[in-house]
């Protein structure tokens, strides 16, 4: 196969494209009917997310007279963009590698701020005063998970370099973790983890860190004037932002999977889950952050947690 | 065609426009039929809080002359196809509040109504019916 057409492949169906938006709405679906059974509720059906996108597709879209047209309407689709290209990038052991054309951890974190920084715009571009709040809200969030979350890829670069410089490419770390045993398992590792655990529920906007776009309180912020088809380009966005940071933590630290493919990628699927859970969990059983709060919260914990992470790997 | 059709039909977000009521309708759709008894996210539904996102609307109160404009122009920014269902007496015939001269109902001088739920406060029971019925109607318009 020629490169190009594996590369488009890859961005299209398999792992990015088709496949992680299957899977993203999937693990929504999941999401919702844990959270409602864990409230005693039946819960809608799993396959909800995707009956709710055809609906978008099909409902009328509307425009504020006081938004920004062009950009208003080109956002969600540059989201949704940026993060089948991340979904790409990430490599899954023994199942998938990256080429190293489309880039390596630095891209990925490029692309990860991507979906932050179209809220923002979006917010702003649709003329509304939640818009606005969402966008500040967005913007001090943002600001709060990104340190942490640099140092987060830094330590795991430092730690497969093993002593001589960074490794700046994820199919390198997860070879490294094959070779030398998963990250999980290493002490060194471990304030570098509960960091990235920290880090997990803002990237994903999740119960206790989605004060921009709470419902009760800012009406869904950015999204507030978004109808049909562009909202629901923002939930595709949402829903492989979720596949995009799942992978990239079991990358980060738990790559091990059996040989073959489907052994394989049974086993990724396998750890997906219990991460996805965990989300869930800390979504029904938290009240929602200030956003004072949150970014007091980050540059405390996470934060201190990263550096010395940093630390332990230096000395070790 | 149908296939989709019917696929969208199970996922109707809903919204409430609370048009001068007392209250009691409102307590009626937001914690009796949201609690895990009467669960409506089986349905496939979900509150929303932006007029925007909504398919089916659920009003309430008798529609006073102070919020008349206000509601009209709320129900002109949801996006069609969509379905509106009046919750309790006040919206079907004024209620209580009939002829007095803060009042501008019955609302269907002004709105399409599709579905009406009377009682003052309905039950639940009969606030899922109502959607229930407002989905299928839906579902003949997407």
């Amino acid at each position: 196969m020629p490169e190009s057409l594996a590369l488009l492949l890859s961005v299209a169906i398999f792992p990015g494209g088709a496949f992680a938006l299957a899977l993203g709405l999937g693990l929504k679906g999941i999401d919702r009917r844990v959270a409602a059974r864990l409230q005693r509720r039946v819960g809608p059906p799993l396959l909800q997310p995707f009956f709710d996108l055809i609906k978008l597709s099909r409902k009328k879209t509307m425009v504020p007279d006081a938004a920004c047209r062009p950009l208003f309407l080109a956002l969600p689709a540059v989201g949704a963009a940026s993060m089948l290209l991340a979904a790409a990038l990430v490599p899954i052991a023994n199942v998938y590698l990256p080429s190293p054309a489309l880039g390596n951890m630095l891209v990925l974190f490029y692309l990860l701020v991507v979906p932050g920084m179209v809220l923002m715009l979006a917010g702003s571009a649709s003329g509304s005063p939640f818009g606005a709040i969402g966008f500040s809200r967005e913007m001090m969030l943002m600001l709060a998970y990104e340190s942490p979350i640099v140092l987060v890829l830094v330590a795991a670069g430092l730690r497969a370099g093993g002593g001589d410089g960074i490794v700046l490419s994820l199919s390198d770390i997860a070879a490294y973790q094959q070779a030398h045993g998963a990250f999980l398992l290493d002490p060194a590792m471990w304030p570098t983890l509960l960091a990235f655990a920290a880090f997990l529920p803002a990237n994903l906007g999740t119960v206790p860190f989605d004060t921009p776009e709470a419902e009760t309180e800012v009406l869904e912020g950015p999204l507030l004037e978004y109808s049909g088809a562009p909202l629901g380009l923002f939930k595709v966005m949402s829903a492989l932002k979720a596949v995009v940071v799942l992978n990239l933590g079991i990358c980060l630290f738990f790559p091990a999977t059996p040989d073959g493919l489907l052994p394989g990628l049974g086993a990724h699927l396998l750890k997906l889950l219990p991460m996805a859970a965990g989300v869930t969990l800390l979504r029904v059983s938290m009240g929602r952050m200030r956003v004072d709060q949150a970014f007091r919260f980050f540059f405390k914990w996470p934060l201190a947690l990263a550096a010395a992470g940093i630390a332990a790997v230096a000395l070790s | 065609m149908s296939l989709i059709r019917t696929l969208s039909s199970r996922s109707p977000w809903l919204y409430r426009i609370n048009a001068g009521s007392c209250n009691g309708c409102d307590v009626e759709l937001a914690t009796t039929a949201c609690i895990p008894r009467y669960d409506v996210e089986r349905l496939g539904c979900q509150y929303c809080g932006s007029p925007r996102h909504a398919d089916i609307v659920l009003i309430t109160g008798p529609l006073t002359a102070r919020v008349k404009d206000k509601v009209l122009r709320l129900f002109s920014e949801i996006p069609d196809p969509k379905v509106t269902v009046a919750v309790g007496i006040c919206p079907i015939s004024g209620g209580i509040f009939r002829d007095s001269y803060a009042v501008c109902g019955p609302i269907d001088q002004y709105l399409p109504v599709d579905v009406n739920v009377p009682g003052c406060p309905p039950r639940p029971q009969a606030i899922l019916e109502g959607v229930a019925k407002a989905i299928e109607i839906w579902k003949s318009r997407l």
